[in-house]
Parts: structure tokens; sequence; C-alpha cells
């Protein structure tokens, strides 16, 4: 059975993240999320893939190429053009020309258990939807079941319906091009519309999965993901470590990495390869860390994503935060961190225990401190002993 | 070597035998597509069946393809060609039979004393159908065949001078594969009940991953559960299999649509591969501890172009007098009175003027360094320091990836230098250093603004003639833009220092003829804005490649590629990369076939 995973969005939501990538490529536990959803197919037996790109789709490309080192066979389709925020079902229809049998259709920007998959393959009957239950319903496609056949599904409903959403994770047969084609004359773009259009013809398959699946919708989300992901990661060390380190619990280390004297790591923590840490560095859970990452002395950072060639000056202090590549923070940069109200577009959220959440390649300066929800962009400057406090652009310059 | 000059000799070829229970033809053909970068211009196969059955044609290998009928037959041979002596024509693509038909071979390499023997055994009555070098090999082979065929290419090559690497089936040991190299690169594939030996690893790769390497002088005999290496003279030698970290999937493109441009956007996990491990401690300085008084690069092409830039990082930050030097032109220069610390650049390791130079340096008494790619290749069997780039496979022939680890690998080598010459002061190698660790970022901002590039490419790509120009460290970078340009997409291009316009390149200058100016912000920054103003004055399109924080540059040209603001002494890795990307942009918009441009070969393993 041939999978098509759905990778060509950009990932608004998520920004400053995908200034530069497009969501399925931010990195989970030092792994692009679509590898997860790769991961879990080929746990399945399922090894031929077709991967619709779109929105900077080198960064898949370079990472996959063929898909063999994955034990895969990746087949790479360009989505031409954009048709607004949700193009699920145009996307697909640009795997047309691979698909001459029973298919799977999977999101690539969930982070996704094997399990979620078996369930759908070993259940599914014709047209059939992998569901999952949800505190938050109100960001998904919520779903209503008769038994195991779907009633309804509507897109971000204002009210509660249901708390059974659906995954994103579809079995169709190749006339589903059909009804897509229908659906697109009358300019709907999306796969829930085209579940919705079948409702009334044939029966619609829910199946209601354990698995884990999970979804970063905002940048804050990501902490929680990446904290879901680590809990399971297997300790492996390579690297030097020097004498008087302690290594306690999961925490893995890559090969041309450093540890320095007198640091102190408590897993689950993660770290990339050529790394230099310490000396007298503490990483608390749960943090991963990329490739090419400094973290200078007598720094403390806990459960926080940082992604590849970031450096950290000493005496810092991080906290339940997000920091993309190539990000430079000078000497003592301070996260507060806790509640906040974050505003993103015109809509305020309330967000628990958050701390500072910073775009690729932006330099600060020494003595800064990040006030809790903040957020700054990609490329930004900030001169030192400042505040930071609330949003700041990209490219922002705070002197 | 005279030779050369009649011929045009050139390049190389790809081979492969293989030998085990499979269906040879079955494994053959994909594995010469996997070498069909190695030369294209004929295929051929042969395949023992109750007779030898010979296919040979013209042209790349889906010609032979389209006319190949099944061949039944566990054991055969295959070649693709890039013309050295004779035309890319059918009669003179490999293999090659004896006049019984009983014997076939496949070579890559130059057989020197050709005429000579060609002549003696047309006097014996051998026939000859080809104007190849090659085919006299296979009429010494049947010349001294008497049943042990190992035996009778030993005795062939013992009356041959030149390189080769050759493989050679003949139906009286329907089992056995003999393989000889000198010169000329081959590798023995182990599998189970199978042996493979190919030109190059990709070759084989999808059946196996360990692999031994041949050196010189040496006959290795492959049948399905055996191998037996011996030397020229018959002493028998037991090597271990090593095994390949590198997989084919990393030789396919990958969705790009070409493997320039895959190679291109795997720069900065390239440069991640280059770094790591080594910025930290300081293994690989064992070499800096013997005296030397200068430094010499020898390399050719591109990875002269890098040696080039390393002269200019040799030079600031180690204070080491550095020269670069070409190596077909090294090679044939008188020694001087000079104690040189010499460094070798080649990315396959097997280039010929390259290995050439590498044994005249050693046999004057010189310490040798390689900067290469490939693992366990010739070069790094010729020097007494290997530093390996980490670039993995490149198969573009247009050099990208390798390019730019070649240079990052002589920074790395440029701060220990200057540390252990005292030259450098601990707190100036870390600044340095955190420079080499953010490249990987640079070179992702230059990839990130590729459409930029992309539209400066439709400007310029009607051009006939560009020139590059660049001062200091900006000069070489130029002569690299040049290069790239001019490979692929087959525009006239050359790149010169700014301050030698007036000395000639100023007369080639019209309105049809763009200049790119490498402009950064340095300490000849002025004079290159007066140099832009002189071809400006020209009516010459302009194209300054500068720093994004340098807004004015603007208001001087008529286009701008903007690279990231970085520090001038890492200023050619981001240029490089925009200059790649304009390169096979250019190309692209004229249509050339950019992954294998005429006349031209990965690696060239000939003088």
């Amino acid at each position: 059975m041939k999978a098509v995973i759905l990778s060509a969005g950009e990932g608004t939501r998520l920004r400053p993240f995908t200034v530069s990538k497009p969501k399925v490529m931010i990195p989970i536990a030092n792994r692009p999320i679509v590898e997860y959803v790769v991961e879990a197919l080929t746990k399945n037996g399922i090894r031929d893939i077709i991967m619709v790109v779109g929105y900077k789709k080198e960064r898949i490309m370079s990472h996959f190429q063929d898909g063999k080192n994955f034990d895969v066979n990746i087949t790479y389709v360009t989505q031409k053009k954009k048709v607004g925020k949700l193009g699920t079902a145009y996307a697909l229809s640009m795997a047309r020309d691979h698909i001459d049998d029973e298919f799977l259709a999977v999101a690539g920007d969930n982070v996704v258990a094997p399990e979620v998959i078996s369930d759908l393959i070993n259940k599914r009957k014709g047209t059939s939807l992998a569901i999952t239950k949800s505190n938050t319903p109100s960001k998904y496609g919520v779903v209503t079941l008769s038994g195991n056949i779907v009633k309804n599904i509507v897109e971000k409903p204002m009210e509660k319906i249901s708390d059974l959403i659906s995954t994103g994770i579809y079995s169709f047969k190749p006339d589903i091009f059909n009804a897509i084609d229908l659906l697109m004359s009358e300019r709907k773009y999306d796969l829930t519309s085209v579940i919705q259009s079948l409702i009334p013809k044939e029966p619609v398959k829910g199946i209601v999965t354990r698995g884990m699946w999970v979804d970063a919708v905002y940048p804050w989300d990501l902490l929680h993901v990446n904290a879901c992901a680590l809990g399971k990661a297997k300790g492996k060390t390579a690297g030097t470590i020097e004498k008087n380190v302690i290594i306690k619990r999961y925490v893995s280390i890559g090969e041309g990495s450093v540890i320095h004297s007198g640091s102190y790591i408590l897993g689950p923590v993660i770290i990339g390869k050529g790394c230099e840490i310490g000396p007298n560095v503490c990483i608390y859970p749960s943090t991963s860390m990329g490739d090419n990452v400094q973290i200078q002395p007598f720094s403390l950072i806990e459960h926080s994503v940082i992604m590849s060639d970031v450096s950290i000056g000493p005496t810092s202090f991080i906290s339940h935060s997000v920091i993309d590549d190539g990000v430079r923070l000078g000497t003592n940069f301070t996260v507060e961190h806790g509640d906040a109200d974050i505003k993103l577009g015109d809509k305020f959220h309330k967000v628990k225990d958050i701390g500072t959440l910073i775009g690729e390649d932006t330099l600060v300066r020494d003595k800064v401190a990040a006030s809790a929800g903040s957020i700054i962009g990609a490329r930004c400057k900030i001169a030192s002993l400042r505040k930071i406090e609330g949003s700041i652009p990209n490219r922002g310059i705070i002197v | 070597m005279e030779y050369i000059n009649i011929y045009h000799g050139v390049r190389m070829c790809g081979i492969i035998g293989y030998t085990g229970k499979k269906n040879a033809r079955s494994i053959i053909i994909p594995a010469l597509k996997r070498l069909e970068y190695r030369g294209y211009d004929s295929a051929g196969i042969a395949v023992i069946n109750d007779e030898i059955q010979l296919y040979k044609m013209k042209g790349e290998l889906e010609h032979l393809e389209r006319i190949l009928p099944k061949l039944e037959g566990n054991i055969g041979i295959g070649h693709t060609r890039w013309a050295t002596h004779g035309q890319p024509i059918k009669k003179n693509a490999h293999p090659f039979l004896d006049c019984k038909k009983k014997t076939a071979l496949v070579h890559n390499g130059i057989i020197e004393n050709y005429m000579e023997l060609k002549e003696e055994l047309m006097k014996e009555g051998h026939v000859f159908t080809s104007e190849t070098d090659t085919e006299v090999l296979v009429h010494l082979i049947e010349k001294y065949y008497k049943g042990n065929l190992e035996d009778a290419v030993r005795k062939a090559l013992k009356d041959v001078q030149g390189s080769y690497a050759i493989v050679v089936i003949h139906l009286g040991n329907k089992k056995e594969i003999v393989a000889a190299r000198n010169e000329s690169p081959l590798i023995l594939g182990v599998g189970d009940d199978e042996n493979f030996v190919a030109s190059d690893i990709p070759a084989i790769l999808e059946h196996t991953d360990k692999v031994i390497y041949m050196m010189n002088r040496e006959i290795a005999t492959l049948t399905e559960d055996n191998i037996k290496i011996t030397t020229l003279d018959g002493k028998e030698i037991t090597r271990e299999w090593e095994r390949v970290d590198w997989s084919l999937e990393d030789a396919e493109k990958g969705g790009y649509e070409h493997f320039m441009l895959k190679e291109i956007f795997e720069q900065p996990s390239a440069i991640h591969r280059t770094l790591l491990g080594r910025i930290l401690d300081m293994d690989e300085t064992n070499f800096l501890k013997i005296h030397f008084d200068s430094i010499k690069i020898i390399a050719c092409g591109t990875s002269y172009h890098a040696g080039l830039i390393g002269k200019y990082l040799f030079e600031r930050i180690a204070k080491v007098p550095t020269t670069a030097e070409m190596s077909s032109e090294y090679r044939h220069s008188s020694p001087s009175f000079e104690n040189p610390l010499v460094i070798l650049i080649s990315q396959s390791g097997e280039t010929a003027d390259t290995l050439g130079a590498a044994r005249e340096a050693k046999h004057r008494g010189y310490r040798t360094i390689a900067v290469t790619n490939v693992v366990g290749s010739s070069i790094t069997r010729e020097v007494d320091e290997v530093i390996y780039t980490r670039a993995g496979p490149e198969i573009g022939v247009a050099a990208t990836k390798s390019f730019i680890t070649q240079l990052v690998a002589l920074y790395i080598i440029a701060i220990n230098l200057g540390l252990a010459k005292k030259t450098l002061t601990y707190d100036n190698a870390k600044h340095i250093k955190e420079g080499l660790r953010s490249l990987p970022r640079y070179a992702q901002s230059v990839l990130d603004n590729a459409d930029m590039i992309k539209e400066v490419a439709k400007n310029i790509c009607h051009a006939k003639d560009i020139f590059f120009i660049g001062r200091n460290i900006g000069f070489p970078t130029a002569l690299e833009g040049a290069l790239k340009l001019k490979e692929i997409s087959y525009i006239h291009a050359e790149g010169y220092p700014a301050g030698e316009l007036k000395h000639g390149p100023l007369a080639l200058l019209t309105k049809e003829t763009p200049v790119i100016a490498i402009a950064v912000k340095d300490h000849t920054y002025q004079k290159m804005l007066s140099n832009i103003g002189e071809v400006a004055a020209r009516g010459s399109p302009t194209i300054a490649v500068g720093y994004e924080s340098d807004e004015d540059l603007r208001k001087y040209v008529d286009s701008v590629i903007y690279v990231p603001t970085i520090e001038n002494l890492f200023a050619p890795i981001p240029i490089s990369i925009a200059l790649q990307l304009l390169a096979y942009y250019v190309a692209k918009e004229r249509n050339c076939p950019i992954d294998k441009p005429r006349n031209l070969a990965k690696s060239v393993t000939v003088e």
C-alpha cells in the first residue's frame, strides 16, 4: 500500500519558526515532525511514499533525499500553487498520477505513533478516517459518530459538539480523486469538505485510535510535543564526556559533542552532534538541543527546545522556551517564565507556563531579559541590557 | 608523455565486473548507470554463456539498453567510456575481444607503449578492429593464455607501460574474473556467493557495502566465493574488506532536478560534517610539529581555487608565506631551495596530475598533506597526512559542496597552524572558531534567498561573455565563480583581479558584457567601487555581490546579489554559494545538461 504525506504547507501559525522551513521540518526531540510520520508508516510495512511538497521544499528533500536512509522510497510531487489556508484536498490531488490502488493520506505535520496507522489499516473499510480524542477540539475538525460511521465533521466549530477530532489520516480508494475534483469545482479545497460531501453518498468509517497523536498548532505547543516525544527517546551517548560530569536518566549525546567538566545533565535530554557544553552547565528535563550548539559556562537550560547552530552565553537561564536555528545569545540572558496572554494576529491566547520564543539567526547582546510569553522574530538584533516584552517582528532591531 | 598532446588524452571510464549466481546483465546495466557520470560517449557489455555475448553502442547508456536483448549468464563485464584514444564510435567502445573471441576485456587508463606492442602483435598475426590503445591488452592476453587467465594477464601486463584498471573474462574459465590496476581506480566488492569489481563504489553499493581497495600493480582473481589478490610479481596478499559508510541513496537525486542543485542545497549539512569534532580539540596538528618555512598548495580546477583562497588564509591567520600551484604545472617544475609543507587538494583523491604532484613533492623530501573527500582514495596512500572533507558523494560534474568543504578544511588547518606557529592568540583562534561555527547558518541563509539569484540569472543568461572581478580574497572567489559559470552554462567567463582591468580586459567590455563584481566591505571596498565605475562607464551591465547591510551598493550597479553580512575572512563561503546558484540558474535558463557538461568528466584520472 502506498501513502501520500501532505507536507506542502508553511504552518503560518507557527511563525516565527517557519520563516525558512516548513512546519513538517520543525525538530521534535531532534527529528523533524514528518520523520515521525515516515517512521509510523514504515513500522506498518508501508515503503512507497509520495511526499507532496511546496513551501521551502528543499528542506524536506535535502533531509530525506530518496528515502533510502529511512527505509522508504520517496517520490516528491510539488504543489504548484497555494489555495488558501486549508488546501489539503488540492495538495492530495497532486499525487493522483502515482496512485492506482487503495492508499493512505497522512498529514505530515503531526507527531504520530505507529499504532494510529495500524489501527487505520486493520479496521479500514472503504473511505476511513482515524479519529482521536482531544481536550481542545475547537482547534480541529470535530467528528460526530454513529456507531463507527461518521455522521458529521465540522472544521473548528464555535460550540462544543464532541471531543472526537480528525487526525488528518485517511484511507482512500483511487475514486476519491473524482470527489475531490467535484469539490474543487465548487472552490472547496480541503479534505474535511470532501469527507462531508461523501457522508450522504457512502458510509465513511471513523476509527477511534488510542495511539499517540500530538499536534503543534501554536509555537508554544512545541514544548509539550517535544516533552512527549522525549519521554520515549532512548539514551545513547557518543562524543567526549569530561571528568566530573553527572548524567542521569535518559540522555542522548551525539557524535563529536563535548560535555565539559562540572556539568550536570538530568534526562530526558537529547543533545545533537558537535555541541560544546560547559564547563559547569546544568541541563534539566525535558530539553532537546540540535547540532553544533554551544552553551557557555554556568548556564541553566530546562524544558526547552534549542535547535541547531545556537550559541548561548555564560550565566544564562533559559526555561520553557523555543530557540530556533542560529540564534546567538550573549552573556546572562534571562528568561522569565509563567502564565501569559500572548497576542497572535488579533487574538489573545492564554498560555500556561511559557518562557520566550526566538526566531532563527537572531542576535541578542548581553544581559537581556525576556518576559514570559515574549516572541522575538527571526533575524532580530537586540542590544545589551534590554527587557523584551510582547512581540518583536522579524528583522526587528532594539537599540 | 608526449602522446597526450597527440591524442588529447583525457579522463576516465567506468568499469564493472560480476561473478555470482544472478543474471550478470541485470547487475551490470544498473551498475553502469551509476558510473555514467564518469563517462558517457559509448558503452558496452560482455556476458559469458556458451560463448561470449558482446554488445556495444555509441552514445549514452540508453542507446545500448535499447538494442540489448536478454542475456543468459552469471559472469560478465561492462564499461562506459570517455574517449581518450580514438573517436567515440561503436568499434572503439569496450569490451574488446581477442581474435578467437574467447577473451573479453574492459580498460580505464592509457597504454603508453601501445604502438610498438600493436605492431609486434600484428606481425604475429593478430587482427585489430579498433583504433584504441586498449585492444593490445586483449591480444597480449590471448598470446599468453595457456589455460590460466591470471598468469596470462600477469605476463601481458609485464609488457605494458602506462596506467590501467582492467577487468578480463575468458571462455576457458567460466567462473573467473581477473582484474588489475595501476594508476587507475579499481575496487573489489565482497558479496555473499557473488563478487564484484568496479571503478567506483556507487556501482556496487546496491549489492554490498564490503569493499577492498586495490593498490597499484596488483592483480585480483574473483570467483563467486573467493577473492585472491597478488602483486604483479606473483606475491600473494591478504587484505581485509572495509565497510563503506555512505549509502547508494546519497548518490540519487532525491527530488531535485539536478545533482548539482541537490549538492548546492546540501552544503549547510556538509559544513556541519566537515567541522564535526574539529574545532574543539586539535588532534590533527601532528604535521605542524615538523619544520617548514612556507606552504605550497597544489591542486587542479576548483580545488586549485580553494587553494588560492587558502593562500590568503594561511598568510593572514598563520603568517606563513604560501603559494598555490596547479598540479599539472608543479609536477614538471624544477626543484628550488625551499622547504615547504605541501598541501594537495583533490575531491576524488584520484586526480592524476595531483597524484603525480604528490609523488613529486614526496620525492623532493617535503612533508605532504592531502585534503580529499574520498576515504581510501589513491592520494591517501601517497601522502603523510590526510584531512577528509566529509562532503559525502558528489555526482554533479561541477564541484560545489566539495569546494565549500575544502575551504572549511583549510580554515581549520589555518587556525591550527596559527596556534602552532604562535601567530594566533587563543582569543583570536576562539573568535575564528566561533565564525566557523556559524558558517552553516550563513550558507543556509544564501540558499533561502535563491529566488533573488534566479532573477539575476534571467538578466544575464543571453550574454556571450561575462567577467567576474574581485580583490583580495574576493579574487579567487571571482575565479571560481567564472569557472562554475563557464563549465555548466557554456558562457565564456573569466575572473580577474579588479586592479588588472585597466591592464587589458577593459578592452573586451561592451554593452553586452555583464561584469560581476565581488564588493565586500573590506579595505579594498572603495577601490572596487571605482572599478565598478570604470566598467559602468563602458556601458557594461554591472552586478555586485555584497553584504545585505550594504544598502548603498545598489546605487553603483544595475543589480545586486546580497549575501548575509559576515566577517570578511569568511566572505568566500556565502559568495561562492551565491555564485554556484547563479551558474546553475543561468545554465538552466539556457537548457544546458547541467550534471553532464560536454567534454568534462567528474574526476580526471588521466593526465
